[in-house]
């Protein structure tokens, strides 16, 4: 149902968030002391990286990963559970 | 809908952006992103006050299916008087989903959730146990494991082991109100979302259970957060089951299990756990583990 079409249109001044998924342009790469390098030659396009990392801040193409560094924190877990050694960590500022 | 069979073929559509105020590497998170691509983008996701409720923060969210934050007490029957009056204007196909801690889940939600169990409301209730009150610094609750240290239950002179009560037995609660009720772990993606297809298409009222792997709260480096969910099952400390109707399914089984010592050694909480509380702690898990296995396949509760 569209939002004009709802019978009740909810209590004036309480702040609705409209755009969905907005925390996307939210700049969380600032957090980032490590960051992980893609090196698309030993990747195997598994999935794993893209299905374990917490923020979404890894996207799907069909050439395989894309970081998306704005999103990314940092953590490290993409590193840690790619079975070949296609993600590295390297540190921010070098 | 079939289930699914592989990481590959798992959704590709994420119905959750980054750019949170969650901590790098929170396994909730993780679960949260990970149950949507199953649910789809006709969702309302039920929260009770918990790290969670930290997601959407005006002006931004990093949500893309509907959201409504609730009061700790009482996310099940909000769930379900949503899903009545998604209901009554025609709604039928959306889903109404509970994402709640197991603070709210296990002590200060409970008679909601029981009774929206004993109605069988058509929802899904998942909590996502990070074994502590997380958001508040981690307390106490109900589901910390024996051994474990929290801010309300400091490792010291007087109590070496920590959490010395054990914890509640949530699965078995849940199956005797005659629901479906699974445990998960992130570290099993495919097992977790065929779950909640399996809780979709049944109907009626599902309790999900999903180790919410916390690095800030259990102190380990957010870089093993798959690593420790794992382990987690591996060494029978969050066994996968399911409880449809009473019968016990075991998802996962080992034909010998992981001793505990290897869960315990890598996290902070359990910090100078002294061996006698990682022998009890180990003792707790097989007792656990045999019963499982005895009913496997029959009436559990
Ligand atoms: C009745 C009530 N008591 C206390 C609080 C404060 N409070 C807010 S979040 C929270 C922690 C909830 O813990 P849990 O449900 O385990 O979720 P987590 O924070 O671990 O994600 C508490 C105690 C509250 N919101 N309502
Ligand atoms: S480091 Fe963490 S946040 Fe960054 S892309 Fe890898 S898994 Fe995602
Ligand atoms: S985990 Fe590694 S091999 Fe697998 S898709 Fe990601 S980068 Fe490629
Ligand atoms: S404290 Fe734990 S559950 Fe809460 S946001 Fe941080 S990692 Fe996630």
């Amino acid at each position: 149902m569209r939002e004009e079409e709802l019978p009740y249109k909810g209590i004036e001044g309480i702040p609705i968030i409209k755009e969905p998924g907005s925390a996307s342009k939210v700049n969380r790469g600032s957090w980032r002391l490590v960051r992980p390098v893609y090196d698309r030659e030993k990747c195997t396009k598994c999935k794993i990286c893209f299905t374990y990392c917490p923020d979404a801040a890894i996207n799907w193409t069909p050439e395989g990963p894309e970081i998306n560094l704005k999103s990314c924190k940092g953590c490290m877990i993409c590193v840690e559970e790619c079975p070949t050694d296609a993600m590295t960590e390297e540190k921010e500022g070098t | 809908m079939q289930e699914f069979k592989n990481l590959k073929d798992l959704p590709e559509q994420d119905y959750f952006t980054g750019g949170s105020s969650a901590c790098a590497g929170c396994g909730p998170s993780m679960e949260l992103k990970l149950a949507l691509k199953a649910l789809g983008p006709d969702t309302l996701v039920v929260n009770a006050s918990g790290c969670m409720t930290l997601l959407p923060l005006y002006p931004n969210t990093p949500l893309k299916v509907s959201w409504i934050h609730n009061a700790i007490e009482n996310a099940a029957s909000t769930a379900a008087g949503a899903r009545h009056g998604l209901d009554m204007l025609g709604e039928k196909d959306m889903n109404v989903v509970v994402f709640a801690g197991d603070g709210a889940t296990y002590d200060i939600g409970f008679a909601s959730l029981s009774a929206a169990a004993t109605k069988n409301e058509r929802i899904i209730y998942i909590c996502y146990n990070n074994q502590s009150y997380g958001n508040t610094g981690f307390q106490w609750s109900t589901a910390t494991p024996y051994g474990c240290e929290t801010k309300t239950t400091p490792r010291g002179k007087d109590n070496p082991i920590g959490t010395t009560d054990v914890h509640k037995d949530m699965m078995k609660i849940m199956g005797a109100h005659r629901v479906y009720a699974a445990t998960a772990s992130l570290a099993y993606p495919v097992d977790f979302l065929n779950k909640l297809v399996r809780a979709k298409e049944r109907g009626g009222f599902s309790y999900i259970e999903i180790l919410g792997t916390c690095n800030t709260g259990w102190n380990f480096d957010p870089r093993l957060t798959v690593k420790v969910s794992r382990l987690a099952v591996q060494c029978g400390m969050w066994p996968l089951y399911e409880i449809d109707k009473g019968l016990l399914t075991l998802n996962k089984d080992f034909q010998e299990l992981k001793p505990i010592d290897e869960f315990v050694k890598i996290q902070g909480r359990y910090r100078a756990l002294p061996q006698e509380g990682v022998e009890k702690l180990q003792a707790l898990i097989n007792e656990h583990w045999a019963q499982l296995k005895e009913y496997n396949g029959q009436r559990y509760v």
